[in-house]
């Protein structure tokens, strides 16, 4: 008259199917994951050796093996926009991590009008990055724009600079509009890290005689090794994987000189229309993501993955 | 009220055996304390009587109602939390009603019901606050009055006490035990302190690894410990246990102890399965000589307590502590010889080899 | 003993200059784009600029904003079309996001955490790369030139962080709570409905506001997924503005301001909200 009796140590199927009604919650996020983002691998994949026709009817691709692949890799644009996309993601979060870093230290403390301030500080982070690119075009602009005025009224420069329009300013002129969008990101994780730091370890340290600079450097620093971590890693995959303010400011203009992956593909889909190339272009930016992807997870679980579940 | 019987009941982990075969009744209208140390099975027990989680194997009877499979909100039971799980985003009156508005009773009902409890409890003026401006006290009267409010077929506690303070804890003991007395409840009390349910139950169940060790009265399991892991576990402080070898037909020791049994109890001893046998005597069957005395084991003075009341007095016997209580006249000093005096009456023997009693 | 106070008094005034240098470099461009919005065409196009408007005017913000112009009726039809699809992203969000977050906080099924941890990865995935695929998919199922494409992509962007975010509320709350309203008398379901999901309210707020912000900000795919001028949302809906009124960037800074307004004022007000749910999951680790 028992209810079950299961075996000893059931099997993967037997534990799948008695824990059936669980699955049901998960079902809707995983489909709709899977539909918008397991379908897209595998198809942007399965197309990265084909040759799209510029019509986008699939039915009259050609399979071309890895000449896409061949054809990207060999390319002398390919190894240029490299280039612009490492200095693009390595400038934009160095900068974007260090002021937040600062910010938050300088924050990490009671005082009147310090949730205000923050909240200021993030603005640029929350506002759509088609505005900031906007506000900044214009803040750039070769005739009217205020910061070449400055420049000249303060006798820096005798003619307004012509910032985006020009080879050699062009990226440094997108990666400060993307640090100002997202400094304040790296801003509250820090922020958020710092609160974790005991208080009482710092008391500890101040009585043992220790500086400013050596409490930061023996208490907070080691504290904050794994939000450091994730915050750089988020950072560095948004950069990457930026579209929106690069492609509104230059749209990897002039002459290719602010041209990164993300916008090397967008042209080559939706402007060339050659899908078979943009997806094994995704592909070759996809392995790199999902090395990042390998380190991010690590990182927010610690010790967790090895919980059995 | 009701009788609750549990069935040679299994429940199983993965390869993980929590409760092991447990067969035991409960009667109706009485007070039965689940004791054991963490993770013996006996809070899995409880939860299998509300229904929380499903066994592998066995029945669970509630009156004379198979409960198997049945959810909680349809076994008619009650439970009390060790963290009292007060909803707190309700005020205490909406987490009293909570279990009668499931139930659909009438809105009057509900309020006349509340307020009967509250009363009972004395927590009438806490009804409009919510969980966290109270205190432990507070909190734990409020979580047995969610039990209280409607009439279930039996009460299931788990570890209801072991947040309060000290003091508190002995109050509530009180109150709880006049509280089953009044109610004629039927009452499964989870606890892992020995106390709570040599104070408090009608008969206490004892488990260790899953199994039922023994079940029985606070007193026989006292007195008659069925194995050397009751007697361990019950009486505080707990009973000395001296791991000795059969040295001759009559005598017990080890390197450098030696007790010399009377007749009856050298006969319980040759039913030892191997040559393992151990003693075990409360601190106060103990007699604590100054010098030394024909029969008693020699050993010098470890550490001294004084409780008040009484002084407990660990000796050092060759490898082992033994807990002796004195009057508090009597006045000790750290490595004092002493020489213990083991009343044979009152003398346990366990087989050293199976861990029974003998 | 008085070397440090003095030192630690010195990094106070650094502290001081570097958060004022910092808010300004935040505020400024804003600023600017403000006082642009309040000019004139031809006062905006002067050099040197006119550092404060001389002559403030908010015709732009008429024009935008009233339904008696086209630009205004363009303009209006595009922010009623963001807050839509914002709106649905953010309900369906909360709506799959918190079985699913139960589901990997309380049951223990097999796969558990690879599935926990593939629903993490979308962080990873840059979308455009996912821009060509989905665009073959929702040509296929018809979708191209419908809100709905949108939805179903946003819905994504903000899932795998809502599922993590409300996990850890879901882990915060005693399992005994669920347990306590099952015995008296709640279903599951119940227990759930009446004790749990008020407990998680900050989560689902968290949640919201943050699928809220990223759907009505997206631009890759409202550009790629829609082209009839009546459905755009507002990201797209300025750069279309731009290339129509290339020299009108009073026009376009109060068009950036007022697209701007909602998510600013949604985020202050909900701030500790938004900054749990940036922050919960890399603090935890």
């Amino acid at each position: 008259m028992s209810v079950s009796t299961a075996a000893r140590e059931p099997n993967v199927f037997a534990r799948i199917v008695r824990h059936r009604a669980d699955y049901l919650y998960i079902a809707p996020a995983l489909g709709v994951m899977l539909l918008v983002i397991g379908y897209p691998i595998y198809d942007t994949i399965y197309l990265s050796f084909f040759n799209t026709p510029p019509s986008l009817a699939m039915a009259d691709k050609i399979f071309v093996g890895t000449d896409n692949y061949v054809r990207i890799l060999t390319s002398e644009a390919f190894l240029d926009v490299t280039i612009n996309t490492l200095i693009w993601t390595a400038f934009s979060t160095f900068f974007a991590f260090a002021l937040g870093l600062g910010a938050a230290l300088a924050l990490d403390r009671q005082f009147v009008g310090r949730g205000l301030l923050r909240g200021i500080l993030l603005i640029p982070y929350v506002i759509s990055a088609v505005a900031a690119a906007y506000i900044w075009r214009w803040l750039y602009h070769s005739d009217f724009g205020v910061i070449g005025a400055l420049a000249v009224a303060s006798g820096i420069t005798d003619r307004p600079i012509n910032f985006l329009d020009n080879v050699d300013t062009s990226l440094p002129s997108l990666i400060v509009v993307n640090v100002w969008k997202e400094f304040s990101f790296a801003m509250i994780m820090m922020l958020a890290g710092l609160q974790t730091v005991p208080e009482q370890l710092h008391r500890a340290a101040q009585v043992d005689g220790a500086g400013v600079f050596q409490r930061f450097w023996h208490i907070t620093m080691p504290h904050l090794k794994g939000v450091t971590l994730v915050t750089v890693l988020l950072l560095l995959v948004a950069n990457l994987n930026s579209f929106t303010i690069p492609w509104i400011m230059t749209a990897g203009g002039p002459a290719g000189s602010s041209d990164i992956w993300i916008t090397a593909i967008y042209q080559l889909a939706f402007e060339r229309i050659r899908f078979g190339v943009a997806s094994a272009y995704s592909v070759i930016l996809f392995v790199v993501m999902m090395s990042m992807g390998y380190f991010y997870v690590r990182a927010l679980t610690g010790k967790d993955e090895a919980t059995p579940g | 009220m009701a009788e609750v019987r549990l069935v040679d009941i299994v429940k199983n982990y993965g390869a993980f055996t929590a409760v092991d075969h447990v067969s035991l009744t409960i009667a109706d209208g009485e007070f039965v304390a689940l004791v054991g140390p963490s993770g013996c099975g006996k809070t899995t027990s409880l939860n299998l009587v509300a229904g929380l989680i499903e066994q592998t194997a066995g029945d669970i009877f509630i009156g004379d109602r198979r409960v198997n499979g049945l959810d909680p909100k349809d076994r008619d039971i009650a439970m009390v939390f060790q963290n009292y799980a007060l909803y707190p985003n309700k005020t205490v009156f909406k987490n009293l009603a909570f279990p009668l508005k499931m139930r659909k009773l009438p809105r009057a009902d509900i309020d006349r019901k509340v307020r009967a409890a509250a009363k009972v409890l004395d927590i009438e003026h806490l009804l409009e606050r919510r969980p966290r401006e109270l205190s432990g006290g507070q909190q734990q009267r409020v979580a047995l009055g969610r039990a209280l409010v409607r009439d279930p077929r039996a009460f299931l506690m788990d570890e209801p006490l072991s947040n309060l303070d000290a003091k508190l804890r002995g109050q509530m003991r009180a109150e709880l035990k006049r509280f089953h007395q009044d109610l004629h409840a039927t009452v499964i009390y989870v606890t892992h302190d020995q106390l709570e349910a040599v104070t408090m139950a009608d008969r206490m169940a004892v488990m260790n690894g899953g199994k039922l060790q023994q079940y029985d009265t606070p007193a026989r399991v006292f007195s008659n410990p069925v194995n050397i892991f009751v007697a361990g576990f019950v009486g505080s402080p707990a009973m000395n246990l001296l791991y000795g070898l059969m040295e001759g037909a009559n005598r017990v020791g080890r390197d450098g102890w030696a007790v010399e049994l009377s007749a009856e109890n050298a006969g319980r001893a040759a039913r030892a399965t191997g040559r393992e046998v151990v003693l075990g005597a409360r601190h106060s069957t103990i007699a604590l000589h100054r010098e030394h005395v024909a029969g008693a084991v020699p050993g010098r003075v470890y550490t001294v307590e004084p409780t008040g009341d009484v002084t407990f007095v660990h000796v050092r016997v060759a490898q082992t502590i033994v807990v002796v209580s004195v009057a508090p006249s009597v006045m000790l000093a750290i490595d004092d010889p002493v020489w213990l005096g083991f009343d044979q009456n009152k003398l346990h023997l366990f087989d050293g080899t199976t861990g029974d009693a003998l | 003993m008085r070397a440090r106070v003095h030192g630690d008094r010195g990094w106070g005034i650094a502290r001081v200059v570097f958060l004022a240098l910092l808010t300004l470099f935040t505020l400024l461009p804003m600023v600017w784009m403000l006082l642009t919005s309040m000019k004139t065409q031809f006062a905006a196009s002067q050099y040197p600029p006119e550092w404060w408007p001389r002559n403030v005017t908010f015709e732009q913000y008429f024009i935008l904003l009233s339904p008696a112009n086209e630009t205004g009726r363009e303009f209006l039809r595009y922010m009623f079309n963001s807050l839509w699809v914002s709106f649905a992203t953010t309900v369906l969000s909360v709506m799959v996001a918190v079985p699913a977050a139960y589901a990997f906080s309380r049951f223990r099924f097999p796969g558990r955490n690879l599935l926990f941890y593939s629903v993490l990865l979308r962080n990873m995935f840059p979308a455009v790369v996912f821009l060509m695929p989905l665009f073959i998919l929702m040509r296929w199922l018809h979708l191209v030139n419908t809100e709905l494409s949108l939805i179903l992509t946003y819905l994504t962007f903000g899932l795998p962080l809502s599922i993590w975010l409300l996990k850890g509320f879901y882990d915060n709350i005693p399992a005994q709570l669920e347990q306590a309203a099952r015995i008296d008398g709640a279903t599951r379901f119940q227990a759930f409905i009446q004790i749990v999901m008020p407990l998680s309210s900050p989560g689902i707020i968290a949640t919201a506001i943050y699928s809220f912000i990223l759907a009505w900000n997206e631009y890759v795919y409202a550009l790629t997924f829609l082209n009839d001028k009546s459905k755009l949302t507002l990201p797209v809906g300025l750069q279309r503005f731009f290339t129509e009124y290339t020299t009108n960037w009073p026009g376009l800074m109060a068009a950036s301001f007022i697209t701007s307004v909602p998510v600013v004022v949604l985020f202050l007000v909900l701030q500790k909200y938004f900054v749990r749910a940036l922050t919960e999951g890399a603090v935890k680790a």
